[in-house]
This record gives structure tokens, sequence and C-alpha cells, in this order.
């Protein structure tokens, strides 16, 4: 996997290969990715409150196979349910950075999109997808439980056409997210997650990888040390 | 009726302070305008000797034309069932970088919180408080940012950028068959 930027993703771009069968196990692959997603639903604010009836029973998303899932580490979606604020975004970006790729970001409700009625406050992020890839907006302050499974579907449907690619993005154009990120948090902003060797080892570095904003993370990046598991007594 | 005998009681201790104003709005509900240096002595009466022991917030109200912040005290007393707000005004020192006030931590104990989140959002600095850090907003580094002259909006403007709006988006939503539009059977009036 470590060429993960040379596979061609996009097998339906209507050339013809040499080869009938490249393209299947490409199209398998993704068929089975957006067939199978755990999500993990950040409940930042209210659209949260329409994720049970979305999930139980009624609307029952598991028969799309979208089931929750409790830890960023083995989660597909990262699912922002409401206004973030500054302090949340933290977490979202560390929660983010810690997912395994492929991930996908699903912003749901008006305030991630352009801060929503909280547009005037001082303390919100008002456009998560300057901080984030977001892969699919779904609007609506807030939506139903039919427009959440609606946008769900339309992710599956961009990851089974090689669409949904955004998570490649933070990887190719780190600069960009972590100059915004430092814009709000100060030049000192710093995760445990090494980013551009993530980068370098799925090899979707590219030039607009680094630049000025990954110069200053170098200048106050701390060394990354294990943490030291200690009993207390 | 022991609620009355205490509210009987209470207007004869309050009578006894000076320059106080006391107005009864209801049988359970009291309103105290008390100068800033009595203001102490006012809570320890009332917590010693009137049964308000649950100090149940402290509020902070900006008067920027006054030049003033007001401290309004709600203290609950479980016996009478009454709710006294004790309103005081302090100077709002807008030359100096923080209004300062005295703590009234020794007397009740929760006012601690009430006071570091006065402290954060108004920057009142209130002498003798136990602790005095950052609170909420852990993040922030500007001005109290619920003061009056705080420009919540041309800070948003100046910080963040906004997305643009594409009315393409929801033609292609409605096209699909989705969108706002309500079906005439389905509106209720």
């Amino acid at each position: 996997m470590s060429k993960l930027g040379n596979i061609p993703v996009n097998a339906q771009d209507g050339k013809k290969r040499t080869n009938p069968l490249a393209g299947v196990f490409d199209e398998l692959v993704q068929f089975c990715q957006s067939r199978s997603m755990f999500m993990l639903h950040y409940c930042t604010g209210c659209g949260a409150i329409e994720l049970p009836p979305a999930m139980t029973s009624r609307f029952d998303m598991e028969r799309l196979g979208i089931q929750p899932m409790v830890t960023p580490r083995q989660a597909d979606i990262l699912l922002v349910t409401g206004y973030v604020s500054v302090k949340t975004l933290k977490r979202v970006i560390l929660t983010y950075e810690q997912m395994q790729s492929p991930k996908y970001v699903i912003g749901i409700c008006s305030c991630t999109v352009n801060g929503g009625m909280y547009w005037q406050s001082y303390a919100t992020a008002k456009v998560l997808n300057e901080y984030l890839p977001v892969d699919v907006y779904i609007a609506g302050c807030m939506p139903r439980p039919e427009a959440v499974i609606e946008g769900m579907r339309r992710l599956m449907r961009n990851i089974e056409d090689g669409k949904g690619n955004a998570w490649k993005d933070y990887f190719q154009r780190y600069d960009y997210y972590l100059g915004n990120q430092q814009h709000l948090f100060g030049n000192d902003w710093q995760t445990p997650t090494d980013i551009i060797g993530e980068a370098r080892h799925y090899g979707l570095e590219s030039e607009e990888t680094y630049g000025e904003h990954t110069k200053i993370l170098e200048q106050h990046q701390q060394p990354l040390e294990p943490y030291k598991m200690r009993i207390k007594l | 009726m022991k609620c009355d005998e205490i509210n009987a009681w209470l207007d004869a201790l309050l009578s006894e302070i000076n320059e106080i104003e006391v107005t009864r709005k209801s049988e359970r509900r009291v309103r105290v305008d008390v100068p800033a240096s009595s203001l102490p002595a006012l809570l320890e009466l009332l917590k010693g000797k009137a049964s308000y022991v649950h100090l149940s917030a402290i509020s902070c109200v900006d008067w920027p034309d006054d030049e003033e912040f007001e401290l309004v005290y709600h203290c609950w007393s479980y016996e009478a069932k009454s709710l006294l707000s004790a309103h005081t005004r302090i100077p709002r020192n807008s030359s100096e970088e923080f209004a300062h006030y005295v703590s009234v931590y020794d007397i009740y104990k929760p006012a601690a919180f009430f006071e570091r989140d006065i402290y954060e959002m108004f920057g009142v600095y209130f002498e003798s408080s136990p602790y005095m850090e950052k609170f909420i907003l852990t993040e922030w580094n500007g001005p109290p940012p619920m003061r009056k002259d705080f420009n919540a909006e041309a800070y948003v403007n100046d910080t963040f950028s906004w997305a643009d709006y594409h009315p393409q988006w929801l033609q292609d939503i409605e096209e699909e068959g989705g969108g706002i539009a309500i079906r005439p059977e389905d509106i209720r009036l």
C-alpha cells in the first residue's frame, strides 16, 4: 500500500484498458468499502439529535451498512453534527488525524457549512472544509433523518465511483489546512500525528504538502515520544 | 405560616441596613439594591440570619453608557422558598484593564465558579477569589468577549472567511427530487 497515490482509483474514465481485469479488483474494493462504513459521530451540536432515529429501527441506517463505531482508529466516517467551536475544532482535528485512511468527513447542519445561526459568534469556526477535507455536506437546520441517509448514500455512490478522495487532499495540500489551523490556534499548534510522514508513507506528498506553514511547524515542533505507561498507586 | 414569618423577619432585617432599597416583587421574589460597599455585609446577614443559604448564581450586566457593571447575586432560601436578588453597581474602569470588586467566596463557596466565569467574560477581577484562571475560553486571548464594547461581528469578519454561495447546488438537488419544496397537501395552517 505504500504507493497508494499511483493506484488508478477512477476506473470509469472511458479509456479502454489493455488488461480487462485491471479495473475489476479496484471496483470490487470500492464496492465493498462503500457497503461497510463505520462512522464516528462527533456530536458537537444539535444535529446529533437526528442520528438516533436515523440509526435505530425507524429509518435504520444499518441496512445500508452504516454502523456507529466507538473509536476513531476503527472508523471510516467522521460525522461532525453541528457547530464547531474553536476549542472543539482542535479535538475534531486530533480525532480526524487518528483515523486510518481511507477516511471520510461528513458535515451535518448549516453550522458546519457557513457558521449557521452562529455566524456572528466569536467562538465558533465557520467553514469546516478550511480545516478538514469534507466529502459531503448535509445542509439544513437540522436535516431530517431522510436527508442524513441521502447524504450517506451520496457518499457511498462517490466511493463506489472512485470520487471519495477528499482524504488524499489532506495529505496533498497539508500546508493549506495547516495554515488555516495555525491562524486559529497560534503558531505553536502541533498534533501528535506526523502528517508529513504519513503523506510520504502513502506516496501522496505533492508540492503543496510543504510550504511556509509547515516550516513554522518544524520550528515549533516538539519531538514525539511514546507515552510512558505508569501505574499510579 | 412559616413563609410569612420569615418574610416579615427579612423585611425587619433589611430595614436596619442603610442606603438600601428593597422592592418586594411578589411573595417569593425580592429585589434589593445595595451600594457596593455594603453588599458583603448584606450577604453575610442573609446567610446567617435569614436562611438564604444557597447562592444560585452571580450575573453581570454591562452598562457602557453609565460606565458601570451591575452585579446580581441570586440567593435562594429553602425555608422561605423565595429568591432574593441583590443588585449592586461597580465602576467599569474602561481606562484600566480590569474592574475590581471583592469576592464573596468566604461567605458562599460556589461563588468561586461564578466569579471565575465573570472574570473571563467581563473582565471583572474579584479580589481574594481562590482561582481566577481561564475557565471555558481556554483558547481565547482577546478582550473579554461579553463586554458591550467588544464587537463580535467585526472580530468574526477579521478572523474567519465565508463559504461561497452557489445557487446551482439547490437546483441540482431539486432536479434529483430533493430540496425544500413542500407538497400542497403537506402544508399545515
